[in-house]
């Protein structure tokens, strides 16, 4: 594994740049986007559907190939090499819309799985780590239900769980409230906050924009893969410099 | 789909009055046969007391055979499926085309084709044995349909699963082996229990290359003793009886596995 050592690898944890994507068809997915995340830093990046978001997290963890540019996360080139890019999925958590928890394993075993294996930790090791985040998510009493049993609201929170259960360094959320019943949002964003509040690293794909106010650092808007406009929160909701962020703001207010 | 109430009476009823049917039809036609039915012989083919000691007959030892190509075969030809099916969805160019070509040249001949040609062509050339040639030429052909079957159920499981294993940091092995193919497993039960079904059923034409299997077994005792109708009704039934064994056995593999999945 190689690491690129900078002056900046303890201020900045994500260093995207230049990143461009075509899917077939052609859809240009991502045309020459930068984005740069500072540790502890929460960025939400909005924009109309088909405007790239998903695409640029699911970048960041290798999920998504980039046609070019360069990923560096926490100094690991994000490459062609296998070691990298697992190294890199180790130290990146993922949140999902449709939660993606393991149907066959019940909560408790969905957690424990990757710890597990990725990390090689006893079972007894895992399932107290496990423990403690379920009761960090507030369903400390739903280790031995299956996914198929649980609402999805409670179905996100243990997929958050699992996701933080490797300690990730970054979380990434992909518009992990998109698919809830609107009862169940709050609880999701509830677990959210306080994630944004002990001090992670997060980038959020999310439509909820009370939410982005109140939690974010910094916006990033997108369109058609181009970054639009990036500011702080503040300024991006009060102050927007762009045309076409302040008719995105209009049309969904 | 409405359900409909369960009436035990009725439906016993009904079974009842089917089979009393069949057995008037199968006298009516013994009768018209003028068949004279030697069944008391049967049960020595199976066990016989000589000086006192309990011996297995031909049957049973037929059924020895039988038993043992088929655990085998299934054993083998689960793993080759499986492996046909993880080369046919790798990335390697290679391990694709060498699944595809196994998998058409398997398909597209007859079984007992492939039999004679691992006996007479292969078997002398590698030295196999005849049993082992049997076993060979089973899991080779159930191997391929098996493996058709693990492909299905593995691009049943959805992307998300993948991608979710995958953002956890789960090499590629591991993502196979704890998360997607348990829940593939459980998908293709019932389509492999079918196959399995064919593979004891299939496992009769051994009996073309001398291996004494409990079809050969049975023409064996019918060439002395032209005892064709009892039998051939007799080994047909011990087939019907593997084959029921097996599926109830898949039933409560299924059962139990019926934990969650959506």
């Amino acid at each position: 594994m190689t690491t690129i050592d900078s002056p900046e690898r303890d201020e900045t944890i994500i260093v995207a740049e230049h990143l461009c994507r075509t899917f077939p068809g052609p859809v240009v997915a991502l045309d020459d986007l930068s984005v740069r995340v500072r540790r502890g830093e929460v960025l939400v990046v909005i924009g109309p559907s088909g405007s790239g978001k998903s695409t640029l997290l699911r970048c960041l963890n290798g999920l998504e190939q980039i046609d070019s540019g360069t990923i560096v996360i926490d100094g690991i080139p994000l490459d062609a090499s296998e070691a990298n890019r697992l190294a890199i999925r180790r130290e990146v958590g993922m949140v999902f819309q449709s939660f993606n928890l393991f149907p066959h394993l019940c909560v408790l075993d969905n957690i424990n799985l990757a710890q597990r294996l990725v990390r090689g930790r006893s079972r007894a090791e895992a399932t107290r780590t496990s423990r403690e985040l379920l009761a960090r998510v507030g369903l400390d009493d739903k280790a031995d239900s299956y996914p198929d049993q649980l609402s999805g609201g409670q179905q996100q929170r243990v997929a958050i769980a699992r996701a933080l259960a490797l300690h990730p360094k970054v979380m990434l959320f992909d518009e992990a409230t998109s698919a809830l019943d609107p009862e169940m949002i709050g609880e999701v964003l509830d677990v959210m906050r306080a994630l944004a509040e002990g001090g992670m690293t997060m980038v959020v794909v999310t439509h909820e924009m009370g939410f982005a106010r109140e939690v974010s650092d910094r916006v990033v808007f997108m369109e058609e893969g181009r970054l639009v406009e990036e500011a702080a929160t503040e300024d991006f909701f009060l102050r927007p410099t762009e045309e076409r962020t302040r008719e995105f703001l209009r049309q969904i207010r | 789909m409405p359900v409909r109430p369960h009436k035990p009476w009725q439906s016993l009823c009904l079974f009842a009055l089917t089979l009393a049917g069949l057995v008037w039809l199968v006298l009516r036609g013994e009768e018209r046969l003028g068949y004279s039915w030697h069944w008391r012989q049967i049960p020595g083919y199976f066990l016989k007391v000589v000086d006192g000691q309990w011996i297995a007959g031909p049957l049973l030892q037929g059924l020895g055979v039988t038993l043992e190509i088929v655990a085998w075969s299934l054993v083998l030809a689960g793993m080759i499926g499986l492996v046909t099916a993880l080369l046919r969805l790798s990335g390697s160019r290679v391990g694709r085309g060498l699944a595809r070509v196994y998998l058409e040249s398997v398909r597209n001949t007859p079984l007992l084709v492939q039999i004679f040609f691992l006996y007479f062509v292969m078997a002398p050339i590698f030295d196999i044995g005849r049993t082992a040639t049997a076993v060979l030429a089973l899991s080779l052909f159930e191997g391929a349909y098996a493996s058709e079957v693990f492909r299905a159920g593995i691009e049943s499981i959805g992307r998300g699963q993948w991608e979710a294993a995958h953002s956890l940091g789960l090499s590629r092995a591991h993502t196979y082996r704890y998360v997607i193919l348990p829940q593939a497993l459980r998908r293709i039960l019932p389509p492999l229990t079918s196959q399995a079904v064919s593979l004891v059923k299939d496992s009769a034409l051994v009996s073309t290359i001398a291996v004494y299997d409990l079809t050969m077994e049975g023409r064996a005792i019918i060439a002395e003793t032209f005892l064709s109708f009892e039998i051939w009704f007799t080994v047909a039934a011990v087939y019907l009886v593997l084959t029921l064994g097996l599926s109830a056995l898949a039933g409560t593999l299924e059962r139990r596995f019926a934990r969650g999945c959506a």
